[in-house]
């Protein structure tokens, strides 16, 4: 179908160019719309904002002469107003992972052009007609290492559930998004068989280990700082909050035992001046070599398939894409949070304010 | 026939229309970028043609108990800020050049330092095993650590922190307008120091407190980062509901209904200050 698409794009830019009567390889040039001076990308910021320009906004700017400012932080609501006005500020722009689905429905993305943008490598779960997927990452299970020593730190929802063989306070998202299906899991339901989640049973199984969760985090930094801390000994966190730590030699491990992977998305909004420049800098993000560079640095590792051979040994069974990794995880199904997100949002409140 | 009475008021008349005129530029400013944006969200909230919303938002148990709750806070850090602000502008009120240095430096220091720092700052201190707990327990004083996060005590001391600025200034530039020779009078008249300021320096600086009252409520209302990550996620404020919806599930009319109804309450809270305020200056 990409190919498709693809190869029928590469047939009409080339009548084109032959009815010009232009040499084809000059297309990618002769078809280039004027250089802007710069293109506005805007992203979740802090350690990845760093990241993202080592990896990919420096080879963007190497090769194509443009300048690439940043800003932060994803805002879906920003998104669609900035598409309502007319004149979105952003050349491209990571989309939270619940989102993607939206914004194509909503009709606030350009399409993915296919024939800049090379996906035909990419898995199926990497290629959307209006969605980039930059990386892939996991809601893990960060635990102390010098409180759970030589692996006996619990293995999936159902140990994590188990306060009497692992005691201590824990940490859990002030989010129903993977805590309904770490309930569910814990509660004996099989990864394949989450969905559609049966948020009665869910939330009873939340209500069994509520007393023992000392907070509800709301930001990412939360859950790191919290075990840095031994605020908590156990917390659910993205996993590359927890591999910044391993990294820097806290005591802390990451377990992706049936962790909920998703993919990080990117968009290019819908009316912006530079879309074509948007579209070349997703083309820049598709290289393995770069996204291996950027897998190194914070585990977020890209979808190409080439890229684990470019990491190094060591820091290979961090990744959540790494093959032993990904088989153990679920991935977490989008579509049922876009269709019954608010709904289960409204109840999570409803439970949170409940005394005790 | 004119009188000079009849041209001293065209005069004055004259006067008011130019000044007038002064303020019209802030006024234009103040109605495009604020009361027309404030008037399309309102329109926003009775798109569908129905009551709806405003029925959900003011009818529904979780937002009326939200938007309870939130008011409480407010009340909560006003009053804390009030009992904390008043001596700090009561000193700097009568403080010398250095005491005043120091004590704007003090104040505006924070002031100055982004509120997500602040509050994270906060985190380290006030945690399980935070500087705090930690010297009280090497103190002796107490066995287990106290609970000082991750509930309403820490969006309390949160949100104090943030806010007091906002409570000392108008208290002391009030302070300030206060003719000192009032209170020596009221001392020659044989007024002890507390029956003076009790009676003459205290209701005289009401106006300055009514404003900082004001100003700490209605900003504490809108709170959002501090009791998110200072609550542990066991206070939740309507600002983060309205949030939800505006960022989450893009149900725009809904959460300008939200918004509505906590606007609606923060002018009737705000009249209230004020109306309180007043009566205490006259009795």
């Amino acid at each position: 179908m990409t190919i498709l698409t693809n190869r029928r794009g590469l047939l009409q830019a080339a009548g084109g160019i032959a009815a010009a009567g232009l040499p084809l390889p000059a297309f990618a040039q002769g078809a280039a719309p004027p250089k802007p001076d710069r293109i506005v990308v805007n992203a979740s910021g802090g350690g990845m904002a760093t990241n993202l320009r080592r990896a990919y906004f420096v080879e963007f700017e190497r090769l194509h002469g443009i300048r690439v400012v940043d800003t932060s932080p994803v805002d879906f609501g920003k998104l669609r107003a900035m598409v309502a006005s007319g004149n979105p500020e952003w050349t491209v722009t990571e989309i939270g992972g619940q989102d993607a689905e939206r914004a194509k429905e909503l009709n606030l993305l350009e399409p993915i052009d296919t024939s800049i943008v090379d996906l035909s490598r990419y898995p199926a779960v990497g290629r959307h007609s209006h969605v980039f997927v930059g990386s892939a990452y996991s809601t893990a299970l960060g635990y102390r290492s010098d409180v759970f020593r030589d692996g006996s730190h619990p293995k999936g929802w159902a140990e994590f559930w188990d306060v009497r063989r692992f005691p201590g306070a824990r940490s859990l998202r002030n989010h129903p998004v993977d805590n309904l299906e770490f309930a569910l899991l814990a509660d004996g339901v099989p990864m394949d068989q989450i969905y559609p989640i049966d948020m009665d049973r869910a939330f009873r199984k939340l209500d069994q280990i509520r007393p023992h969760i000392a907070v509800w985090w709301t930001t990412g930094a939360q859950p790191a700082q919290m075990l840095v801390d031994r605020e908590v000994v156990l917390a659910t966190g993205w996993n590359g909050r927890f591999f910044e730590l391993s990294r820097r030699n806290a005591p802390v491990g990451t377990e992706f035992a049936q962790g909920s992977l998703k993919s990080s998305a990117w968009g290019i909004p819908r009316g912006t001046r530079n879309a074509y420049w948007g579209q070349q800098l997703l083309q820049v993000m598709t290289n393995p070599r770069l996204q291996a560079m950027y897998a190194t640095e914070l585990s977020y590792a890209g979808l190409h398939p080439d890229t684990a051979s470019f990491v190094a040994e060591d820091i290979r069974p961090l990744l959540p894409t790494a093959p032993a990794n990904l088989e153990r995880q679920f991935w977490l199904n989008v579509g049922w949070w876009t269709e019954n997100g608010a709904r289960a949002q409204e109840r999570w409140n409803r439970w949170m304010l409940q005394r005790g | 026939m004119s009188s000079p009475g009849d041209s001293r008021r065209t005069i004055a008349r004259r006067r008011e229309t130019a000044l007038f005129l002064l303020a019209v530029p802030a006024l234009l400013l103040l109605g495009i970028i604020f009361a027309w944006p404030v008037l399309r969200l309102l329109a926003m909230s009775v798109e569908d043609g129905t009551l709806a919303n405003f029925e959900k938002a003011t009818l529904d148990e979780l937002y009326l108990y939200v938007l309870f709750d939130s008011v409480k806070i407010a009340a909560m850090v006003m009053a804390i800020c009030l009992v904390v602000a008043y001596p700090v502008a009561f000193w700097l009120s009568r403080a010398g050049r250095w005491g005043v240095a120091l004590g704007m430096f003090a104040l505006l220091l924070p002031f100055w330092t982004s509120v997500l720092v602040r509050t994270y700052a906060w985190l380290v201190l006030l945690g399980r095993n935070g500087v705090v707990n930690r010297w009280l327990r090497d103190a002796g004083l107490i066995e287990a650590p106290l609970p000082l996060l991750h509930n309403t005590s820490g969006v309390l001391i949160g949100m104090v922190h943030v806010l007091l600025p906002y409570m000392v200034f108008p208290i002391y530039a009030s302070l300030l307008r206060i003719d000192p020779d009032l209170s020596r009078a009221a001392e020659g008249l044989g007024a002890p120091a507390w029956r003076s300021f009790l009676r003459v320096t205290f209701p005289l600086s009401l106006p300055g407190v009514s404003a900082g009252c004001a100003l700490v409520f209605v900003l504490s209302l809108g709170f959002f980062i501090t009791p998110a990550l200072l609550g542990g996620g066991r206070v939740i404020m309507v600002s983060m509901l309205i949030e939800q919806q505006v960022r989450e599930f893009l149900d725009w009319p809904f959460a300008a209904a939200l918004s509505t109804v906590l606007l609606v309450a923060t002018l009737a809270i705000y009249a209230l200050i004020g109306r309180i305020t007043r009566g205490a200056r006259h009795a």
